[in-house]
């Protein structure tokens, strides 16, 4: 049908996202999902980021993401501000499955040490301990609601927590790990 | 007699142990026997693993699912996120074979095996589907005496509804939470912000102020539409942020109001008769008047 009207096109440079693209690809997203993004804005409709008011929020980060911005990720802390609780997934109409790209994108941040400093206290604690978050005081506060000062978990298995830490050595943490694993 | 491996995961042996008691009290009462995860891990939560590698987060998942593969049963959690990031990683290498395959050789080397036919429960799933409304009803000590609840379910608890092979039929309009709280003697009307995010977690601790600020006003919208009695979470994170958090927004005068929060194995184990001192022995926010509402509603 003859609108009248020119549509205006943005011409990327492929070879200028091809590079970033496969960083997502083999951190877990799907190119090809992300690829079929209509920017309807669902997904910003119901995150809670945007709703706290974060600027830079999930459909944004979609939209940078399939334009190949890679250095907006490394600059901007938004991916590490997300709940992880799957609205966009779930309401997303053509099943890109947002929220697997900012795991995607968090994994290829990480990799360039772009990344808060919880994540790699929780990553320590969690190798060390077999528990990301252990707030201090937990012996008293179990024996006060008459439960053993230790839990039974790797935390107090000192077996099984070195058994899972052998584990880990298997992971990619061996060649990550912002820290000696042992 | 029923089974069930009890998954601990971080905050609920270590920050709440209230909550654990009150799983472990509940459970006994329902005659479910509870099989201890030993040497159970953190799920591992979405800010690390899983933020990190698939096959790390997935292997991280297994090592902890192997446990309860060992003994033979299937996991319950209170945690949200430990059921989602359980679920998710049982998800993950259901649909890809081959991640699981990459999984095992990581588990072999020391000796263990993920097979993939544990079912992770939540808590409150678990009473709804397996014990049932009815036998739950039969268990009950004391009535919520008419306490208006405001119940916040978790996202990780309902979405992605994919991951989860028990659910609520419409998955954004929850109602077994509210169909306990109703069937112990309270009331749990439906608000409109019911749905949304309690805040707590990653984007609390990026940007706290918007964080707190995004449960202010879900909370606000729900006293102007309910005027709850009692906050009551399907959730351990969302207890933090309704108990913890709440009492830290009070002495900081960033809210005018005290809601008393318990998580539902909290509330479940007040009304079956626990000592307070232990069910809610860390809560924050006073909950004597409601100890008092729940003892003088036989
Ligand atoms: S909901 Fe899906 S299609 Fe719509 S903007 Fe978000 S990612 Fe794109
Ligand atoms: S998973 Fe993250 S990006 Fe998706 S809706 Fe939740 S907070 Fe937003």
């Amino acid at each position: 049908m003859e609108t009248g009207r020119e549509t205006n096109v943005i011409k990327l440079d492929e070879e200028f996202f091809k590079e970033f693209e496969k960083e997502l690809q083999e951190a877990g997203m799907s190119i090809k999902d992300l690829r079929s993004c209509i920017q309807c804005g669902k997904c910003a409709g119901t995150c809670p980021m945007a709703l706290a008011g974060l600027e830079f929020f999930i459909k944004k980060i979609v939209h940078a993401a399939t334009l190949g911005l890679r250095e907006i990720f490394l600059d901007d802390s938004s991916v590490w501000g997300c709940q992880s609780c799957n609205r966009c997934v779930e309401i997303c109409p053509m099943e890109i499955k947002p929220y697997e790209l900012i795991q995607a994108i968090r994994r290829v941040s990480f990799r360039e040490y772009a990344m808060p400093s919880n994540t790699i206290d929780g990553l320590q604690n969690y190798y060390k301990l077999g528990h990301a978050v252990v707030v201090k005081g937990y012996e008293n506060r179990r024996k006060k609601v008459g439960l053993p000062e230790l839990p039974p978990t790797a935390l107090g298995n000192e077996e099984m927590r070195k058994k899972f830490q052998e584990m880990l050595k298997n992971t990619v943490l061996a060649e990550v790990a912002p820290f000696p694993l042992d | 007699m029923r089974k069930i491996g009890l998954f601990l995961g971080c905050n609920i042996p270590l920050r709440r142990p209230d909550i654990e008691y009150s799983m472990r009290y509940v459970l006994n009462k329902l005659g479910v026997e509870i099989v201890e995860l030993d040497g159970a891990t953190c799920c591992p939560a979405f800010g690390i693993m899983p933020s990190i590698d698939l096959v790390g987060w997935c292997a991280g998942s297994a090592w902890n699912m192997a446990i309860a593969e060992e003994k033979e049963v299937d996991i319950i959690t209170g945690c949200g996120s430990c059921y989602g990031s359980l679920n998710e990683a049982r998800y993950h290498m259901e649909k890809h074979p081959e991640i699981k395959e990459e999984v095992n050789k990581i588990l072999g080397k020391v000796g263990k095996k993920y097979e993939g036919v544990v079912k992770v429960w939540n808590f409150y799933n678990y009473i709804y589907e397996e014990i049932g409304i009815e036998e739950l009803k039969k268990k009950i000590k004391y009535s919520l005496n008419d306490i208006v609840c405001g119940t916040q379910v978790g996202c990780h608890n309902l979405w992605p509804s994919k991951a989860y092979t028990s659910n609520d039929d419409n998955v954004f309009k929850p109602t077994r939470m509210r169909e306990i709280c109703e069937a112990v003697g309270g009331k749990a009307p439906w608000y409109s912000t019911i749905l949304d995010c309690c805040g707590m977690g990653a984007l609390g601790s990026l940007a706290k102020e918007k964080s707190w600020a995004l449960w202010r006003r879900k909370v606000s919208k729900m006293i102007e539409e309910i005027n709850p009695e009692l906050f009551v979470t399907g959730c351990s994170s969302c207890l933090l942020r309704y108990d913890n958090d709440q009492a830290q927004m009070k002495k900081g005068g960033l809210i005018d109001f005290e809601i008393p929060a318990v998580h539902i194995a909290q509330l479940l184990a007040l009304v079956m008769g626990a000592e307070p001192e232990k069910a809610v022995g860390l809560a924050e926010v006073p909950i004597d008047g409601i100890i008092t509402k729940i003892k003088g509603g036989k």
